[in-house]
Parts: C-alpha cells; sequence; structure tokens
C-alpha cells in the first residue's frame, strides 16, 4: 500500500502530473454535479428559436434542436467517463487476473495463456469492436463497456505476468513459499502490491485511450446511441452544422481532448514514479 | 493461401450481408420489376453464388476486376484513377512521420528532462488526445472558411489554366494536401514522438553508448552514428501497424476534405453494395498491407545485419 | 544538433510557403466560368446508358447540358397536353390525329462536330431506347410509342399505342437524340466501352471538355450554338460526396453555385449572411412522409394489429403538429403537403390546405378504439399491451433523424410510444420492402409526371409496401393517366381520396435552396433539372476582366 502512495505522491510532486490530476479531478467533479445543477439535456424547449451561439443562459450555445450544449457536454462527460473508469477497471482487473496466474503457476497454463495473448495483440483493437458492433445495433451501454474492457487487457496482462515473475525471484517471497505460506497469501500479500504501480500506470492512461475509442465509435454511430448525449455522438451531430453552428461540435471536442490529455499527464507523470528511468 | 482465403470469405460475406446494389437504387426512384431482371442479369445477380465467386475468380486471373456496378466503368480503371490520390495523402503523413516524429522524439531523448523536452512532451500529448475526425471537421471549418488561408476541400483547382506550369501545379496540390495532412498527420506524430522518445532513451542507456561517450565522442556523433539505428525497430514495426489505421483513417479525412483517393470510393461502394468494387478494393488494399509487411522486413534487414531475409 | 538544424528546419518550410503561394496565385484564369459544387459525379452522361445505377443526378445534369431534346418542360412543369412545351431541337411540332404527333426539326440544330441533327438520329436513338435489355428503363418509359418514322431529313413522326394526355412529354422528355453518324456502327452492348463514352458528342449548349476523376467534370460553351451562344464560357460541375464538404467549398469561395443547401436551417441563415450569395428557392421533387404499415410485419397476410385500424392512423396525423416539425427542421423551407404530392408536381395547384393538427380529437380517436391509460404510466395500453410502435428510417438522413427526435416527444405527449430505429441504408431498404416495420419514415422522389403517384399508391404499386389498397383511388388514377378529360381535376379527388384514407402522415414537401454567385445575372433554376438553364445566364461586366474563354 505504501508503494502506491509513494508513486502517487511522486506524480503529484511532477508540475506536469499535478495540473492533470487537477484538470481530471475538476472534470469528475463536474461529471458528477453538473448533471444534477444543469437543465436537462435532453429537452427541446425552443424548438424554433434553435441553433443560438453562446451566450446568455446558454454559455456553450444550443444545438440545432435547441438542447444546451453545456449540459449535454456534462452529461456526456458523466456518460464517458463512466465507460472508461468501468471498461478499464474491467480490463485491468482481468489483465491482472491473467498475468498473475500465467506467471506464477506457469507451465502449460502460461504458454496457452501467452500464445493466446499474442494473437489477440496482433489484431487491431479497433478492428474487433468495429466487426461486432457493426453486427449488433443499438448495443446497451453495458454490453459496450463489457466489449471495450475485454479487448483491452492483453498488453496489461503482459506486464503483470513480467512484474510476478521477476518478484517470485525475491528474497522475501522465496522465504515466505518456504515457511509454507499459502499461495493466495502471497499473491494478495506480496505480488499484487509491488504490481499495483504499473496497474495505476495502464489504468490511467488507458482511461485516456477508451475515452477516445469511446468516442470514436459513437462518432461512427456504433457506440452510445441517442438521445443519450456522448461527446463522439455531439460530434457527428455538428457535423452537418459546422459552418453555422461551429460550437455543437467545437466544445464536446474540446472536453475530449482536455480530459484525454490530463489523464495522460497524469500517466505519465505515474509512469516517471515508478519507473524514474523513463523519467 | 491465406490471402485467397480472406477474399473468397470476403466475396460471401458481402453477398450475405442484408441489402444489394438493386435495393439502393430501388430507393432514389421507383424500378419496374423488368428493369430488375435486366439489371440483374447484367450485374450477373441473378446466378448461384459459387459461379459468381468463379467468373470474379477467372476475371481476376485475367487481369479484369469487372464492370462497377455504381460507376458502369471498369474497377481496375477506377482503382488505378482514385489510387495515386490515397498514396499521396498516406505517403505524406508517413513522411511527416518519418522525419518529424522521429527527429523530434530522438531531440527530446537526447535533451531529455530539460525545458525542450517538457515542452515537446505536453505538445505531443496534447496532440495525442486530440480526435482526428474532430480535428479534421474543425480545420476545415477554421482555415478553410473562416480564415481562407487554405482551400477548404479537394485536390486541386479546376479554374486553373490548361497551360500552367507544373510548378504551379505541383504548388496547387501541395496547397490542398496541407489540411487533409495535418489532420491524419498531428495524431500519428504524437504518437511516434512518444515511442520514439522511449526507444532512443532505452538505447541511450545501453552500455556500449555509454562508452562511446566516455570516451569523450561527441554526442552528435554518439546519437545519429550508434544510437538512432537501434530506436529505429520499434518505429518500423509501428510503420506496420499503422497502414491499416492509415486507411481507414482516409475514409473520414477524404470525405471531410473531398480528396479523391480510394478511401471514398471504397466507402461509397459499400453504401450502394457496388460488390466489384469492393471486392477490387479489398484485394487492393490486401495487396498493399502485404507489400508494407515485406517493406518492413526488409527494413529490419537492412537495419539490423544480424536478421537474415527469410 | 548542431545550431544548423533549426535553421533547416526554417528553410525547409519557407520553401514549402513560397511554392504553394506560387501555386496559388499563378493562373488563374476566371474569365466566364462558373464553378458549380454536387454531390454526384457525371461517369456516364449519355442517353441510352443511364440505367441502373447511371441514372443518376450527376449523370443527369451533365447530359442535360451535352445532349438536347426535341422540346424542353415549359416553366410550370406541365407534362399533360401538347402546348405547355417549348421548342428546342424541334422547332415546332402538329397532331395529326388522336395517336399521331409530327415534329419539325430545326434546321440550324448541329452536333458538336458539326454534322446536321436530323430525323434519322431521332429515330436511331428512339429504337435503341426502346430496346429492353440496352435499356430497361427507359423501354419501360417509352412503352407507349408504337413507333417512330422519319418523313425527309427534317420531320420525325411518332405513333403512339392509345390517345392520352401525356404523348408529348413521352416523346419528348425522357431521351434526348444521339448522333447516329457516330453511333450506328457500334453495337449497344459495345457503346460502354467505346472511345465516344469518354468524349461524348451531343447537340446542346455546352461540349465535353474533360473529366478528372473524382473531381470535376470541365464543359465548354458552344460558340455557334443555334438558339444563342451560352455567356458563359467555361462550365465546371465538381464533386464532393459530404454535404459539409460541399458547404465548405461554396463559403470559401471555392464554387459559385451549389444545388440544396443542407438543412438545418442554420446553415441557410449562414450562407445568406454571406454578402456574396444569393439564395434561390426552388420547389423539390421530395415528399417525406410516416408510412403506416397496414399489415402484420411478421405475418403479411394478417391486418396489423394496432394501424390496420384507420381512427388510429388518423389519431397520429391529428395528433402531430407537423406545421411545427417542418418548420424546427427546415425553417422556411418546406410546407406541409395535401397528400403525397411534392412541391414540384403541377398538380399542386388547386390542391386543398392539409388539416390542421387536433389533439383533442386524436385522444377521442384514440379512446373509441379501445386504447386508455390503465396504469397511468403516460403511455396508453389496451389489453395489458402498451401503445408502442417502431419508427424505421435510414442513417443517412439528417433530416428524418432530427425529425424522428421530434415526432417521438409530440406523440408522447398523446400517450403513443414511439422507438425509433435507426438503419443502415440497404439494411432499411430490405426491412421496408419485406413489409418489416411498423412506421417507415419515407422520403419519395417524384417523376415530372404524376403518373408516378401509381408506383406508391396503387394497389398493385410496386413500391406499396404498406398493404394500402383503395380500389377508388386506382380507378381515378388510371382515368387521369388515359382520360379524354382534364387530367387535372382528376388527380385532385385521387389525392384527395388518398388523404381520407390516412395510409400515412405527410410530413414535408420541402423547397430546396440553391446558392448562386451575386455576380451571375438572368439566373434560373428548373425545378426538375436544375442546371438546364445554364445556357441563358450571364456574368456581369466587371468580372471579365481576367482572361476571357
Amino acid at each position: 500500500m505504501t508503494a502506491s502512495l509513494d508513486i502517487l505522491r511522486g506524480a503529484w510532486r511532477n508540475p506536469r502530473g499535478r495540473t492533470g490530476a487537477l484538470i481530471l479531478l475538476i472534470v469528475a467533479l463536474a461529471a458528477l454535479v453538473g448533471p444534477v445543477l444543469l437543465p436537462d439535456p435532453l429537452a427541446q424547449p425552443d424548438v424554433l428559436g434553435a441553433g443560438r451561439p453562446p451566450g446568455l443562459g446558454h454559455p456553450f450555445g444550443t444545438d440545432q434542436l435547441s438542447r444546451d450544449v453545456l449540459s449535454r457536454v456534462v452529461t456526456g462527460g458523466r456518460i464517458s467517463l463512466a465507460v472508461a473508469l468501468l471498461a478499464v477497471t474491467l480490463s485491468v482487473t482481468l489483465g491482472a487476473t491473467v498475468g498473475v496466474v500465467s506467471g506464477y503457476w506457469g507451465g502449460v497454463i502460461d504458454a496457452a495463456l501467452m500464445r493466446l495473448v499474442d494473437g489477440a495483440l496482433a489484431i487491431p483493437r479497433l478492428f474487433i469492436l468495429l466487426l461486432v458492433l457493426a453486427v449488433w445495433e443499438r448495443v446497451p451501454v453495458l454490453a459496450l463497456i463489457l466489449l471495450i474492457g475485454a479487448t483491452g487487457w492483453f498488453a496489461t496482462s503482459r506486464l503483470v505476468r513480467g512484474e510476478v515473475l521477476r518478484l517470485r525471484e525475491e528474497g522475501y517471497v522465496r522465504a515466505a513459499e518456504a515457511l509454507g505460506a499459502r499461495r493466495r497469501r502471497i499473491i494478495f500479500r506480496h505480488l499484487l502490491p509491488n504490481a499495483l504501480g504499473p496497474l495505476l500506470v495502464a489504468a490511467t492512461l488507458g482511461v485516456g485511450d477508451v475515452i477516445l475509442l469511446e468516442a470514436g465509435l459513437s462518432f461512427l454511430g456504433l457506440g452510445i446511441q441517442p438521445p443519450t448525449p456522448s461527446w463522439g455522438g455531439m460530434i457527428l451531430d455538428s457535423r452537418e452544422v459546422m459552418i453555422s453552428a461551429p460550437w455543437t461540435g467545437i466544445f464536446p471536442g474540446l472536453a475530449i481532448v482536455i480530459t484525454v490529455l490530463s489523464a495522460n499527464l497524469f500517466g505519465d507523470a505515474l509512469r516517471d514514479a515508478v519507473d524514474p528511468r523513463s523519467a | 493461401m491465406t490471402f485467397a482465403v480472406a477474399l473468397g470469405l470476403l466475396f460471401f460475406l458481402m453477398r450475405a450481408a442484408p441489402g444489394d446494389p438493386l435495393f439502393r437504387l430501388s430507393a432514389d426512384r421507383p424500378i419496374s420489376p423488368q428493369e430488375i431482371k435486366v439489371l440483374r442479369a447484367r450485374y450477373g445477380l441473378d446466378r448461384p453464388v459459387g459461379e459468381q465467386l468463379g467468373a470474379f475468380v477467372g476475371g481476376l486471373l485475367r487481369g479484369d476486376l469487372g464492370v462497377s456496378i455504381e460507376h458502369g466503368r471498369p474497377v481496375t480503371a477506377l482503382l488505378a484513377e482514385r489510387l495515386p490520390a490515397t498514396m499521396l495523402l498516406g505517403g505524406s503523413v508517413l513522411l511527416l512521420n518519418f522525419t518529424l516524429g522521429l527527429w523530434l522524439g530522438v531531440r527530446q531523448a537526447v535533451r531529455h528532462g530539460r525545458r525542450e523536452d517538457r515542452w515537446l512532451t505536453t505538445a505531443s500529448l496534447t496532440g495525442y488526445a486530440m480526435p482526428s475526425f474532430w480535428l479534421g471537421l474543425v480545420l476545415a471549418w477554421l482555415v478553410g472558411v473562416e480564415w481562407r488561408l487554405l482551400p477548404a476541400a479537394g485536390m486541386q483547382d479546376p479554374l486553373m489554366d490548361a497551360d500552367a506550369g507544373w510548378l504551379a501545379r505541383v504548388g496547387d496540390i501541395l496547397r490542398h494536401l496541407i489540411l487533409p495532412t495535418a489532420t491524419m498527420s498531428i495524431v500519428s506524430i504524437a504518437a511516434t514522438m512518444r515511442y520514439q522518445r522511449a526507444a532512443m532513451l532505452e538505447v541511450l542507456r545501453l552500455p556500449y553508448i555509454v562508452t562511446a561517450r566516455s570516451k569523450g565522442l561527441s554526442e552528435r556523433l554518439v546519437t545519429w552514428r550508434h544510437g538512432w539505428r537501434n530506436a529505429l525497430f520499434p518505429v518500423i514495426t509501428l510503420f506496420g501497424l499503422w497502414l491499416p489505421i492509415l486507411v481507414s483513417g482516409s475514409v473520414f479525412v477524404e470525405a471531410v476534405f473531398a480528396w479523391p483517393g480510394l478511401g471514398s470510393l471504397a466507402a461509397n461502394a459499400v453504401g450502394s453494395r457496388d460488390y466489384p468494387l469492393l471486392m477490387g478494393a479489398s484485394l487492393l488494399v490486401a495487396a498493399l498491407v502485404v507489400v508494407a509487411g515485406f517493406l518492413t522486413d526488409v527494413a529490419y534487414a537492412l537495419l539490423d545485419p544480424r536478421v537474415r531475409l527469410g | 544538433m548542431t545550431p544548423w538544424t533549426p535553421r533547416i528546419a526554417i528553410a525547409a518550410v519557407l520553401a514549402c510557403a513560397v511554392v504553394t503561394t506560387v501555386g496559388a496565385q499563378a493562373n488563374r484564369g476566371r474569365g466566364t466560368s462558373i464553378v458549380i459544387v454536387t454531390g454526384g459525379q457525371a461517369t456516364l452522361p449519355i442517353p441510352t446508358l443511364m440505367e441502373g445505377a447511371e441514372a443518376s443526378v450527376g449523370n443527369l445534369d451533365v447530359a442535360d447540358q451535352l445532349f438536347l431534346r426535341l422540346a424542353d418542360l415549359g416553366p410550370k412543369l406541365l407534362t399533360a397536353g401538347d402546348s405547355h412545351f417549348v421548342p428546342a431541337l424541334a422547332r415546332s411540332w402538329t397532331r395529326r390525329d388522336s395517336v399521331t404527333l409530327a415534329f419539325d426539326l430545326d434546321s440550324r440544330a448541329r452536333w458538336h462536330d458539326g454534322t446536321p441533327v436530323t430525323a434519322r438520329d431521332v429515330v436511331f436513338t428512339i429504337t435503341r431506347a426502346k430496346n429492353p435489355t440496352v435499356a430497361p428503363r427507359l423501354s419501360e418509359l417509352l412503352r407507349q410509342i408504337a413507333s417512330v418514322t422519319a418523313e425527309g431529313p427534317g420531320r420525325v413522326v411518332f405513333r403512339f399505342v392509345q390517345p392520352y394526355a401525356e404523348q408529348l412529354y413521352d416523346a419528348t422528355f425522357h431521351v434526348a437524340p444521339l448522333p447516329s453518324h457516330l453511333l450506328d456502327s457500334i453495337s449497344p452492348t459495345e457503346m460502354r466501352r467505346s472511345a465516344y463514352v469518354t468524349r461524348p458528342i451531343g447537340s446542346g449548349a455546352y461540349r465535353w471538355v474533360r473529366n478528372v476523376p473524382g473531381q470535376f467534370v470541365e464543359l465548354a460553351a458552344v460558340q455557334s450554338f443555334f438558339l444563342g451562344t451560352p455567356k458563359i464560357g467555361r462550365v465546371i460541375l465538381r464533386t464532393a460526396a459530404d454535404a459539409s464538404a460541399r458547404l465548405n467549398l461554396l463559403l470559401s469561395g471555392q464554387a459559385d453555385a451549389m444545388d440544396i443547401i443542407p438543412p438545418p436551417p442554420e446553415n441557410l441563415r449562414r450562407v445568406a449572411a454571406d454578402s456574396t450569395l444569393r439564395l434561390i428557392s426552388v420547389p423539390s421533387s421530395t415528399v417525406g412522409y410516416l408510412l403506416f404499415n397496414q399489415r402484420d410485419p411478421k405475418n403479411r397476410a394478417r391486418p396489423h394489429p394496432v394501424l390496420a385500424d384507420i381512427r388510429v392512423r388518423r389519431a397520429i396525423t391529428l395528433g402531430l403538429d407537423r406545421r411545427q416539425l417542418v418548420q424546427a427542421v427546415f425553417g422556411t423551407q418546406a410546407v406541409v403537403p395535401y397528400g403525397p404530392v411534392s412541391q414540384m408536381l403541377w398538380i399542386r395547384h388547386g390542391a386543398p390546405e392539409p388539416e390542421a393538427p387536433n389533439v383533442s380529437e386524436a385522444r377521442r380517436l384514440l379512446a373509441a378504439t379501445g386504447w386508455g391509460d390503465s396504469d397511468g404510466d403516460g403511455t396508453l395500453d389496451r389489453e395489458g399491451r402498451p401503445l408502442r410502435l417502431l419508427l424505421s428510417l435510414p442513417n443517412t438522413s439528417g433530416v428524418r433523424r432530427q425529425m424522428a427526435l421530434l415526432v417521438q416527444e409530440q406523440l408522447r405527449r398523446i400517450g403513443i410510444q414511439i422507438e425509433i430505429q435507426q438503419l443502415e441504408f440497404p439494411i432499411w431498404q430490405e426491412r421496408r420492402t419485406a413489409g418489416d416495420f411498423d412506421v417507415d419514415f419515407s422520403s419519395v422522389s417524384q417523376d415530372a409526371s404524376p403518373s408516378g403517384l401509381t408506383q406508391s399508391w396503387a394497389c398493385t404499386g410496386g413500391n406499396n409496401v404498406a398493404g394500402y389498397c383503395d380500389r377508388t383511388v386506382d380507378s381515378l388514377m388510371t382515368e387521369a393517366i388515359v382520360g379524354r378529360g382534364d387530367p387535372a381535376e382528376t388527380w385532385i379527388d385521387a389525392v384527395r381520396q388518398i388523404e381520407e384514407g390516412a395510409p400515412a402522415a405527410f410530413i414535408y414537401a420541402p423547397t430546396f435552396a440553391y446558392a448562386v454567385n451575386r455576380r451571375y445575372r438572368a439566373v434560373t433554376i428548373s425545378p426538375q433539372s436544375s442546371w438546364i438553364t445554364l445556357r441563358k445566364w450571364s456574368v456581369s461586366q466587371d468580372q471579365e476582366s481576367h482572361r476571357g474563354k
């Protein structure tokens, strides 16, 4: 546990990491609290006066169905962040499990699992998702999360496996084994906490990747379905009016850039704290 | 061998997917049953699928990819017309990647920890965070329409005189090339920079580099002579991976910027279920991927004398 | 890195900048030219070859410039009778009897290679066009023509199968004559791959210059065109498949004219705000409607459990504020049609006003059919089943997508739950044809001739996918097409009958907004073929300062 705290502290000391973390916190806060304070993102109050530029009452303007862009960006943020966090949690959990099993048990299991991972890594993640989503119409959000999570654990498992292999040779682990400690205890007490560093890095960077991925899928009409707002979906809707109502597309895009950037800044800082050589 | 199987699969998949070319037509205007019958015969849709496949393969061996349903012209001619534009766009992106991306990545590694490195890191992370589809739309609107600095779409100016010099023509195409290339390259250059930086840092720590440095060899010599070759490997792997992404990304960029390449041709063909054109385009892309893989292997061999071809 | 590297980089950037600006300035001969940006590309703009997918707007527009018809539609686009047409290749025509028309060709008419246009060309073309294996679409359209004969070089005689109102329309509109002296030695199947196709020779006001694939087609004015030399010397039809890309080209000055500014109304306001452009309203041939499936989607032999009842269908129509729908999505650029009549069809003059919404009547009708809200959840139900309908639409139409959301909201207020299903175009097409839908958001593009209505609204119509059948409508439409009386009245009666049967809620009949740069004068746009009057346009004087062409 202390190892992870050290890493977090290290990342915090890094000015870029600090900036990233702060912005992420602001975004998360806005996503949590915002939808309560702001008008309903699905409401179309004034259909005949739609498409207003940013101004009083609508800081980000309204879109062509007179929905408030700010509320949609914030609500979309809530959904995008939720999808990202849940999917990444799934990926990291799967990756850690497979990595530990593979690294600790070794042998045939290890060989089989790593063959699977190698094969999966060869296929671009986007292609798999496109293939599945093109056939499956109107995928519910939960299924989307599961799909994204299920396709993102391969590299993490490799990482964790490497850590486990390394740690297995450490003195204190050997000692614990010699003393007859149960496997579960060794895994949860000694191996996982030390692998937590790289896992944290993978998770943070993963959040950024998933946000971009989900936005891309929603832009293609395959991700979050309307009328639920999503950043990618808002950019898709803005395509027809980019020239006359650019605010409908610029703000969701900026939201993506800011969120992914801060996730990456923080993730980079975490990585530097975990492995100072890569700073 | 896998090539052939994949193509066969694609052939069947296309016909299995709902909708066929004639359905699309009947949406635009009413089509009489008589017209449908004649058109089905003309496009070969009324024959059993196996026979259609046979006809296609037979044609393929003769170098004839059939006639496009949507355009009414031979598929080979259509592909040949549109390929240069896509190559130009893809080539420019790759060129920028391998020059700017590499150079900046190496520069970051050499100057690592210093101000330049930190700025470039932030810049590359910002670039990496941009969704390319959003970037394309914003660039087209802002730079093309609002500011009128560069053309908002197209590849050439149609009003250019027939007797304009080649320099003017090249300049014209370059002007049109800037925005679509920028859209596709900002993200990929950012990624290349990150990878190259990391790879280069690894290399710079290698014992023989440290030794070379301590022997007093100039930094420049060390970096360029010894370091970068080794650091090139991961980037070359990236190249192999980037090709499919370039191809799929170009579909969007070609639509937004009305760039007359294969991407827009193929995208329209999917919508109208233009089977011959789709097969031809897929073949071409598959062939390109194979060639790219081959080139990657060659590059490895050239860089590392220890790796033998095949 | 030495200090040289940044300098090299800066030098490279400057070099690029120089090259690109040189490219921008050099050799821009604007002269008297026009760049029109369109969505479709002209790959085969040749009469009798525009079959199947090649009968596209792109091809038809260019073909209308290259090839002149015997006679053109008048400004009101009337297709019935002999008198509302404008002479083109034919200087005049006479009716010999109820099934015979004789056309006298204008002796000044020439092909682009200088050869005179003769009656033989007309006979050759019609013969080819009536061949069902060569031109299945055209042969169907020309089926009422029994024979075409030449009486000397300057007169063509058409004989028809029976007397009917649109004989002149059928003889002149569907296909323009081809040069027989160049083509009669080439068989119809060879024609597609012949050299003629790459450099077509026609009789129109503009001749073919070149086609840059995927980008644009260039045409040049025929200097000695017998109906007046066009004042615009150079016509460029520029292609961009994406609607936003087209708009960008227009607003950045790279194009002078554009067809169909895409909705929503924000785009129109933006174009209107540009002082160099003039907006022109052109009636569109499109009509959009919510088609109610009267048969059970799972079993076409059985009636639809909800929509087979005419009261439910009328309730939906009355429950929709169609004017608000149209205004929200189109602004002022569309009207609510009466029946399935687009703004382009000439029969709309004299049609009554569409019904105003009546929500209380809608509620009453629904209650009368047994739908009540027993569980208080806002949605009506009957025998434990909620009133839920699936609205299918293709994902290619931004307009319908937007409207579907508004329709969903409006119908929710009277207790009908609409679930929107956006489908990929071919899938939507397939489901529609198979009758697998509850409510289909259809959009139809109509011919100039009202006889096209039979496709969707006759019992055996090819596009009648919802099981609508009204024998009265069928007999009225037949009467209007082949009867001797004034077809206008009969058509209105047929349309009124359709409205009363409530097979669909007719929502929008748009007007297209075209944009043309203000420096072009005498600009008219024909709803049936956008640029057909180009040869009559002119360019204002101060723009002719560059090299003229």
